[in-house]
């Protein structure tokens, strides 16, 4: 291979992108990254995908109380799944990041519970499988999930720690209080605040 | 299907967290496949975590996507499983994944089955009562998470019917009783102690092995 062709091959390559977005920020042709893969086993779309959601997957897991060497393990394994699953990706139900959550949620339930198999993660599926509310309603999960970023972007620091506790690592109010020193009231009126914010994005798509 | 008692958001978030006991997360998703307003929230809930994910501090992965990439298969070969039919009689797909025991009668007009959850603290169960029947009056000290399949039961805390979600913890104490006309099936999970009260009540005690 020439110089110029390297050179010009390595400018273009995903794995040269600048460096790591700033956190938050969304990438946002992730849909069609999974897409590009399930139709064409695009790999550089896989590295993108990769690049972008594995260190989230990991941070997320982590956050979760999985050891950071089985939440490596399981954010790799996750991205996997991804590439395999990829075909069943269907923006309409959910966008990419929601996506991945739930494959990301259903292997830590897996993994915590290796000795007696969960059933769980097929109870889920079997949830997901179930008409929506309006069949014919044009819903799209991608248009929800830009939706709630945005809102969830306008929340206040203390906000969004809160809905931090109750919904990415699933305490309970009480526990979410204990956890930041505050009264079980205070709680419940910031995620009162953030969901009637989330509930008014979100109004013409219900 | 409108149900007018559903589960809280608490509950739903910690659904979809995954954190929940499996036989307490079972008998929500059982409301979740009759529900569809519920369904609607859940899946608001796991778009809430879609973006919490999106929005993370990362942390630095060992691997790298192109190391992983060679392992990978050229072809993608996974698709849609076939759906799920119900579990026989129970009539709820989300049984399929669990073994169920016979009906027991317990009682008169009460039979229950037993749902197998491998590694819930919660007991489960299936509990099905003629019409009129008067459940006996209990307390608990962990939680009573109850998914009505068909008929209803009204008590203390107001009427239920089927695809109602019925959340009872130590607070509550129930005397249930079964609708006059259609009687009542549903799917309960109980965690911690119940203390049955009455005759009847030491009947069903040994069955929920309390």
């Amino acid at each position: 291979m020439s110089g110029a062709l390297a050179i010009h091959t390595d400018l273009s390559a995903p794995r040269f992108r600048g460096p790591h977005r700033r956190a938050g920020a969304a990438l946002v042709d992730a849909n069609a990254l999974i897409q590009s893969i399930a139709q064409s086993s695009d790999r550089q779309a896989f590295v993108k995908l990769f690049d972008h959601f594995a260190p989230r997957v990991k941070a997320l897991l982590i956050r979760q109380g999985t050891p950071p060497d089985l939440a490596e393990e399981l954010a790799q394994e996750t991205l996997l799944m991804v590439w395999r699953k990829a075909a069943l990706f269907d923006p309409s139900r959910a966008g990419a990041s929601t996506w991945i959550a739930a494959i990301a949620r259903n292997l830590r339930i897996d993994a915590a519970r290796r000795e007696k198999r969960s059933r769980l993660p097929e109870v889920f599926d079997i949830i997901q499988g179930e008409e929506p509310e309006q069949p014919d309603q044009v819903l799209s999960g991608s248009e929800r999930d830009s939706r709630v970023r945005a809102a969830l972007t306008n929340l206040s620091p203390d906000q969004l720690r809160v809905v931090q506790l109750a919904f990415m690592e699933g305490l309970s109010h009480q526990d979410v209080a204990k956890r930041l020193s505050i009264p079980l009231g205070t709680v419940k009126s910031r995620l009162r605040l953030a969901m009637a914010r989330l509930r008014g994005v979100l109004e013409d798509l219900r | 299907m409108t149900a007018s008692h559903r589960p809280s958001e608490e509950t739903l978030a910690a659904f979809a967290a995954g954190t929940l006991d499996e036989g307490l997360a079972l008998v929500v998703a059982a409301h979740l496949e009759v529900s569809p307003e519920s369904r609607r929230d859940l899946i608001e809930i796991e778009a809430v975590n879609g973006a919490l994910l999106d929005m993370i501090e990362p942390e630095a992965m060992d691997a790298d996507g192109e190391t992983l990439l060679r392992g990978l298969p050229t072809r993608i070969t996974e698709r849609a499983a076939p759906p799920v039919a119900p579990h026989d009689a129970a009539g709820l797909k989300v049984l399929a994944p669990y073994e169920l025991g016979r009906w027991q009668t317990v009682g008169r007009g009460v039979a229950l089955r037993r749902v197998n959850v491998p590694g819930s603290d919660a007991r489960v169960f299936m509990l099905r009562a003629q019409p009129g029947t008067r459940l006996p009056a209990h307390r608990h000290t962990g939680a009573e998470w109850t998914t009505i399949v068909a008929g209803a039961y009204q008590h203390e805390y107001g009427r239920y019917a089927a695809g109602d979600f019925d959340e009872a913890d130590e607070r509550h104490a129930h005397t249930p009783v079964v609708d006059a006309h259609e009687g009542c099936t549903c799917i309960v999970a109980l965690t911690g102690n119940v203390r049955f009260e009455g005759f009847f009540g030491r009947l069903l005690q040994p069955l929920v092995r309390l």
